[in-house]
């Protein structure tokens, strides 16, 4: 018994202890939006009355355009991640398979400009964006193509990387033997590895959409008016300052919008700890 | 079948039309550009476009053909900001000197005005002599007469001939034609610009388009000298090297709007010799490493202890650990926002936990100590799981060879499985400090960088970190330094840099590259 003590019971304390402060804000997030004075009162901690009032705020509330936010946040984040791993892959495959002159070089370069944290360069792409829009005013500041081909430049030295490291693990036995029949490499790329990277693809996209989703600085730098925002961006002018008025509506919709962002990392867990490893740092 | 797609003539087609469409969007924004007098932006779509057309073209290079895309994407979006960046630190570039000198000139002379002692305002008719000059038609109060200006002069009209609107305000004569509500509407733009003559000392210069007042000159430029003369006081202004005309006497006087000089290095220079800029900077900064810091250790120690706690078969683990990852899986900005909330000081949870009543965004320390427990909760899981990943990764042997020694379970842990530890994992601590010391989300959404010593009319605030301060600068409304804050921006990419080197360095990642 005191041998159990001693080396079970103190586990269980640890766990139980930090598993309550890691729930206790999701916790009160769930009560708030349950509860249908919709004000901020985190004060008592035992729901007194259960109902929807504020999730039907969210979708009919004039002032909240919801839907719009998350459909934004979805279209830019899912293009985000479609494109950005149909570029990257291309590149990562050159760096992983094809042996060319510069390339250690390149690999260096490579390693040093996805070190460079997107929002240091912030200024210089908000002028040129500005710049950008004087003579093409639909891909410039203020737009979503804009902010698009912006987050696809500043996270393609990530991708790269990252689709790098994956891909070097997939075995090279396949393309190798097809090299020897006389495949050329852009047969190789297209027959032999895109279909065996695919799930290492939807991985890297998957986390991408996940990166973009959760960016905020940039998208409130660009997209200004009320229906372009992102869901974040949204939420918080929402909430912005006014945490007593919003408070319920506020956790009812960032509920819905971590609910499948939470789902995703939960069922990549393996592959994020691997690449947890291999030291990138979830932004 | 599938394979015709990658050889021969279909493919050959589908290259050829999309590389004839990529040429003629790049060609067609590349003019646009141009005629805006963006020759950098141009250039590089010029260059982007040859260096597509050539790679996908001819056989020259394979492996180019995989990764021009994303290179040009990094040179366009990574590469590029960062060149501009370093232009912008040499360069006196903030509210008020946004111009280039040139237009900076031409403003100066157009503001340069005042108006007569009685502050003359006469109601006017825009419209043309019958040479079809410009003009205005207007009753001169001072001289009792109507008359017509033009640029270069000005002529009495015969009062019998002048006609009037409904508000006696004239409108016409023999020599003078009204402008119609469409020439009026073209002319808008120009309004502040034109100048009708008076008197030789004074002009008429518009207030819109019923309305003139009389102005004189006060300052005027000299091309030669290349300077501003006041014609009021004679003081003499002249280029003080940093993107404004100063009065030779007194430099602090200065005339606004500057122009966007280039000042090299001075940004860096005051950042360290200015009190005004080098006491907040020096103070952003101590908080920056601090943060970043305390931070790592906290995060990293809560994760290890989990990890140790949850490293033998224990009932219910797996629920433990689906519970603990729970606030890395969540998107941060929510998070974050959460949290916000929860520290409000009247309805918050955290004060009702506590019983207490405390402002904890008035106070620097109290603002502080929620910054980082916020960021304890957002990164322990973080180190929970690479850390568990490492115990995983130490041999048992050695922790059983000291037990069969007679160290006891601390010993064992403190001489054996924590230095191996760190050794395993310090690359991930250094990257974890790098991140933080540019955790603008955490900064920006929680605190907003406050509480800020409003007396001292200060950016910075208590929380903030270089970067967030950075951003204040740059960004701050009828205020910012574009200029100033490029320069802060390198120092930190200059830190974060090195740190992150120093950590591939023991992560030996450049090693396995080659």
């Amino acid at each position: 018994m005191t041998k159990w003590l001693a080396d079970k019971l103190w586990r269980h304390i640890v766990a139980i202890s930090v598993c309550l402060f890691s729930l206790f804000p999701l916790y009160l997030v769930i009560i708030s939006s349950l509860n249908p004075t919709g004000s901020l009162n985190l004060t008592s901690f035992i729901p007194t009355e259960i109902s929807f009032k504020n999730f039907s705020i969210l979708f009919n509330d004039p002032r909240i355009p919801y839907l719009t936010w998350m459909r934004n946040s979805l279209i830019i984040a899912g293009a985000v991640a479609i494109l950005s791993v149909t570029i990257g892959a291309a590149s990562a495959f050159a760096f992983s398979r094809l042996r060319f002159k510069g390339k250690l070089m390149g690999l260096k370069l490579l390693l040093l400009v996805q070190m460079f944290p997107a929002i240091l360069a912030i200024s210089a792409v908000y002028v040129i964006m500005e710049r950008v829009q004087t003579f093409a005013p639909a891909i410039g500041l203020g737009t979503k193509p804009g902010l698009l081909l912006v987050y696809l430049g500043g996270a393609m030295g990530v991708n790269i990387w990252l689709l790098k490291g994956f891909v070097d693990t997939i075995p090279t036995e396949l393309d190798e033997a097809a090299k020897v029949d006389g495949a050329s490499p852009m047969q190789i790329y297209w027959l032999i590895f895109i279909p065996l990277a695919t799930p290492v693809l939807s991985v890297v996209a998957l986390l991408s959409f996940i990166g973009t989703f959760n960016e905020f600085i940039l998208a409130r730098l660009f997209l200004v008016d009320m229906p372009d925002r992102t869901i974040a961006v949204g939420l918080q002018s929402f909430i912005g300052g006014q945490y007593a008025q919003n408070w319920g509506p506020f956790a009812a919709g960032s509920i819905i919008a971590s609910v499948p962002i939470v789902i995703i990392f939960l069922s990549l867990q393996k592959y994020i700890v691997n690449g947890l490893t291999a030291g990138s740092v979830k932004g | 079948m599938l394979v015709s797609i990658f050889r021969g003539k279909v493919a050959l087609a589908l290259k050829v039309i999309a590389l004839l469409l990529i040429t003629s969007v790049f060609t067609m924004l590349a003019q646009h550009a141009f005629a805006q007098g963006e020759y950098a932006i141009a250039t590089f779509l010029i260059l982007a476009t040859f260096a597509m057309n050539f790679v996908y073209l001819t056989q020259k290079s394979v492996p180019l053909k995989f990764f021009l895309p994303g290179l040009l994407f990094l040179l366009a979006f990574v590469v590029g900001p960062v060149l501009y960046t370093v232009a912008m630190s040499g360069f006196q570039y903030q509210t008020g000197n946004t111009l280039s000198k040139q237009e900076a000139i031409v403003q100066l002379e157009k503001l340069g005005k005042v108006q007569d002692a009685n502050q003359t305002t006469l109601d006017v008719t825009i419209g043309r002599t019958k040479a079809n000059e410009l003009a205005v038609i207007y009753f001169d109060s001072a001289n009792k007469e109507f008359a017509v200006s033009t640029e270069k002069s000005r002529t009495v009209q015969n009062s019998s001939t002048v006609t009037k609107n409904d508000f006696d305000v004239p409108n016409g004569s023999s020599d003078f034609t009204k402008l119609t509500s469409d020439e009026l509407a073209a002319l808008d733009s120009k309004i502040p610009t034109l100048k009708f003559y008076y008197d030789g000392e004074y002009y008429l210069g518009l207030e819109g388009f019923q309305a003139a007042s009389l102005y004189k000159q006060s300052i005027a430029y000299d091309a030669a000298k290349d300077e501003f003369k006041s014609l009021i006081n004679d003081k003499i202004y002249r280029d003080n090297g940093k993107g404004n005309y100063s009065n030779i006497n007194n430099p602090e006087e200065i005339l606004q709007p500057g122009w966007r000089a280039p000042i090299w290095f001075d940004h860096y220079k005051s950042l360290f010799t200015e009190k005004r800029l080098r006491t907040p900077f020096i103070g952003v900064f101590i908080w920056t490493i601090t943060f970043a810091a305390l931070s790592v250790l906290t995060t990293f120690a809560l994760g290890l202890l989990l990890a140790l706690a949850l490293s033998k078969a224990l009932r219910g683990r797996r629920v433990y650990r689906s519970i603990l990852i729970l606030p890395y899986a969540m998107p941060s900005v929510m998070s974050i926002l959460i949290w916000g909330g929860m520290f409000d000081t009247e309805f918050g949870a955290i004060n009702n936990l506590l019983g207490t009543n405390i402002a904890w965004f008035q106070s620097a320390a109290f603002a502080r100590t929620a910054v980082i427990v916020v960021n304890l909760w957002l990164g322990f899981p973080y180190f929970y799981l690479v850390s568990s990943g490492a115990l995983q990764a130490i041999p048992t042997e050695l922790a059983e060879a000291a037990a069969i020694d007679g160290a006891n379970p601390r010993q064992i842990f403190r001489k054996i499985t924590l230095p191996l530890l760190l050794k395993i994992l310090s690359p991930l601590l250094i990257a974890s400090f790098a991140f933080n010391f540019n955790n603008f989300n955490l900064i920006y959404l929680l605190t907003g960088g406050g509480p800020i010593n409003q007396l001292d009319g200060d950016l910075a605030g208590s929380t903030d970190i270089l970067i967030s301060y950075t951003y204040k600068i740059a960004f701050k409304e009828g205020n910012s330094n574009l200029g100033l804050a490029s320069a802060i921006s390198l120092i930190i990419f200059v830190l974060v840099a090195s740190i992150s080197l120093y950590g591939l360095k023991k992560s030996k990642v450049l090693e396995d590259l080659s």
